[in-house]
């Protein structure tokens, strides 16, 4: 059953048809019947410029058709709009969401399953950053997600305050420790230079709970957030920020958090800054400093959740919007279009043919900060395929985390109460 | 006096009547509804019964909605009619260098609010903002204005009402210019200074610019969202999610339509109740 069939048709339709008026129309065909379709997208800065010029690309073979991409604000910004778009009837067909979303709509039935897709089973993407590999049990499911942005988190290192404090790259979490305490600089009560800064989000805690041997969601489906290692997690953001004082307390909201982090590291606030591997260019082309990316430090594992967003067609569409987005979807996981998006950007190449031409062109050899991040790929542990696992991130973990850490309440008491809060209908 | 004919009024009426009924009260009615279901726009919904209702107070956002939201109004409100009062009483004069100042002030009124917040958002940076190198240049702490829970609200109150500031200076300024110079000089020929005028003359003559203000602001402060999602969206730790923030954050980014819906019933009733009160103390003095 398709999702739109799913919306009662009376009362609602009257809230959702005033939102059907204000959404883009999605016209599957131009008046010189050239087919098109549209694709809703959250990028903004250098990550939009580069898939602006890969659609012009894309546009100039005539025998392409017209992909009318807009702009939706951040992440969470366009998930909004396209799940009211698709209650409105007026859905895209094609968007990219983060991978912790991907369940939720499935199970909701409003992706388009694409393994019937021509091309759909030789697309030669790595399993790690597919369907496949970035769920448990990813393989077994119909396919409906394609890689698109991928990326995973990342130290990048001042190298020049590193050198200058003789410090070796930091390899676990008490050597982090260690090196935030010597790379802050104060003077008097003024912190000057913060030795280390992270969002305090979602992403950056499951990895650091993945570090510590733990998972979100157990093999029943339980959300668990992680029992000890989740306790662990937290209690080292708390230690930073409260015991040493070395890590700038949260930075902001969202994606706020994540700007505020990139500014500070380029202005020389932060020695040590995790982040997404999706900044690697733009920090490198503005940076004063050298710039050194490394895996984040471990605890007792070495492990990262898998990020960034894929490709997703949305059922509601008409039958040849899907076709027309599906075919710009296969042309940009070509190995020409997936080396220059990854190259551009800073996200991991998708498809194993374009890892294997950059590596015989040398590239890796040229840009070793990519070449840590490619190695991060045996690290990725796949999501669970749960559709609370939005939930649990969205309404659940990201106020309780900013709440825990700048309160500093008692790390275990608050994941506690994030389990009992997660059982809720 | 009578109409002509008895429906004529209803006639008149009508037009308003059906606006108001299509664009305010089905949609509340709608909301009513959609209070009773959980529902996430993409799924069938469920009928919960009040348990929408339910899981806002025990989770805390309705108390905290409403706390915030009359926090922010408490300061927002006095702020505006103060300072918007002790801009007029400076600026009451001619000459071009007043002309220009008040123009100044005027001018942040006219600036879209996604523009002020984002510029704040730079001024009020914790680590590298104008506002936090002044504070460490003479001498104060360093304060995180947006990341402070105990001081974001405000943070964000201050920042409405440098923008508001210059409207309320202008409603009193039209209020000063209409109070007949007589009266001042009366005041002065039975000694009042400058104080005892302002208190006998000045303020109560300023009385209805000052419900003007004080309802304008009122509602501009309930009706928040831009300035919120700027700058804190809703964060620290919710410390600046207002009633509108909470109703957007309920349903476009938890999914959760029913919750929204229970919001703004609830909302709806407050600023219907708070525009009874209003009306009761007005037509009181009007009576008066």
């Amino acid at each position: 059953m398709s999702a739109r069939k799913c919306v009662p048709a009376s009362r609602r339709s009257v809230l959702l048809g005033t939102l059907a008026g204000s959404l883009a129309a999605c016209s599957a065909r131009r008046g010189d019947g050239t087919e098109r379709a549209a694709l809703w997208y959250a990028y903004g800065g250098k990550n939009r410029e580069v898939l602006e010029r890969l659609l012009r690309r894309f546009h100039s073979d005539p025998r392409h058709p017209r992909i009318d991409a807009t702009f939706q604000g951040d992440y969470f910004e366009s998930l909004a709009k396209v799940r009211t778009a698709i209650a409105a009837g007026a859905a895209p067909a094609m968007t990219h969401v983060v991978a912790e979303v991907v369940p939720y709509l499935a199970e909701a039935g409003a992706l388009e399953p694409l393994d019937g897709y021509e091309g759909a089973a030789e697309l030669d993407l790595i399993p790690g950053l597919a369907q496949s590999g970035s769920y448990q049990g990813g393989a077994e499911r119909p396919l409906y997600a394609v890689p698109f942005n991928r990326s995973v988190p990342i130290m990048y290192v001042n190298g020049a305050m590193l050198e200058r404090a003789r410090l070796d790259v930091p390899r676990d979490w008490s050597e982090l420790r260690a090196a935030a305490n010597a790379l802050t600089v104060r003077r008097g009560a003024e912190i000057v230079v913060w030795g280390f800064e992270c969002p305090v989000s979602w992403w950056f805690w499951v990895a650091l709970l993945a570090s510590a041997g733990g998972s979100v969601v157990d093999e029943r489906g339980t959300v668990t957030l992680g029992g000890q290692a989740g306790v662990r997690a937290l209690d080292l953001w708390q230690a930073l920020i409260h015991r040493d004082r070395v890590m700038r307390p949260p930075l902001g909201r969202d994606y706020n958090a994540w700007q505020v982090g990139t500014q500070d590291f380029l202005a020389g606030r932060a020695a040590l800054l995790w982040s997404s591997t999706a900044f690697l260019r733009y920090i490198e082309e503005n940076a004063r400093f050298p710039v050194k990316v490394a895996p984040l430090p471990r605890d007792v594992r070495h492990a990262v959740p898998n990020g960034g967003t894929l490709f997703v067609l949305l059922r509601a569409a008409e039958e040849r919007e899907k076709r027309a987005a599906w075919q710009f979807l296969r042309w940009m996981t070509q190995r020409e279009q997936t080396i220059e998006w990854a190259t551009s950007t800073g996200y991991i190449p998708v498809t194993r043919g374009a890892v294997t031409e950059l590596e015989r062109t040398g590239y890796y050899d040229a840009h070793s900060n990519d070449k840590v991040v490619l190695g991060e790929l045996d690290a990725i542990e796949p999501w669970p395929w749960s559709p609370t696992l939005f939930r649990v991130q969205r309404e659940i973990m990201d106020p309780l985390l900013e709440d825990a850490v700048l309160s500093h309440t008692d790390a275990a008491e608050a994941l506690a109460k994030g389990r009992r809060e997660a059982r809720l209908p | 006096m009578r109409p002509a004919r008895r429906h004529e009024p209803y006639l008149l009426l009508a037009p308003t009547l059906l606006l108001l009924a299509l664009f305010f009260l089905f949609p509340f009615l709608l909301a009513a509804r959609e209070s009773l279901y959980a529902w996430d726009l993409l799924t069938p919904p469920t009928y919960v019964g009040l348990a929408n209702y339910r899981a806002l107070l025990e989770r805390g956002e309705l108390l905290r909605a409403f706390r915030n939201t009359l926090a922010y109004s408490a300061v927002v409100v006095s702020g505006a009619l103060v300072l918007g009062l002790l801009l007029a009483l400076l600026l009451d004069r001619k000459g071009r260098l007043a002309a220009f100042v008040r123009s100044a002030v005027f001018s942040a009124y006219v600036v879209s609010w996604v523009a002020v917040a984002l510029l704040f958002m730079w001024l009020l940076d914790g680590e590298a903002g104008l506002v936090t190198r002044i504070a460490l240049a003479v001498g104060l702490p360093k304060k995180n204005w947006l990341g402070d829970p105990d001081i974001a609200l405000y943070t964000l109150a201050v920042v409405s009402i440098w923008k508001i500031a210059g409207y309320a200076m202008i409603v009193f300024l039209a209020g000063l210019q209409d109070i007949p110079p007589v009266l001042y000089e009366a005041a002065a020929l039975d000694g009042a200074g400058p104080f005892m005028r302002f208190r006998s003359v000045t303020w109560p003559a300023l009385g209805p610019s000052a419900a003007f203000v004080g309802t304008t602001s009122l509602i501009l402060s309930f009706q928040a969202f831009d300035i919120v999602r700027i700058m804190t969206q809703g964060g620290p730790v919710h410390a600046t999610e207002l009633f509108v923030y909470a109703i957007y954050e309920q349903i476009f980014l938890n999914l959760r339509v029913g919750r929204a819906s229970a919001l703004t019933l609830i909302f709806g009733v407050l600023v219907l109740s708070l525009t009874a009160l209003q009306l009761r103390l007005t037509r009181g003095r009007g009576a008066a």
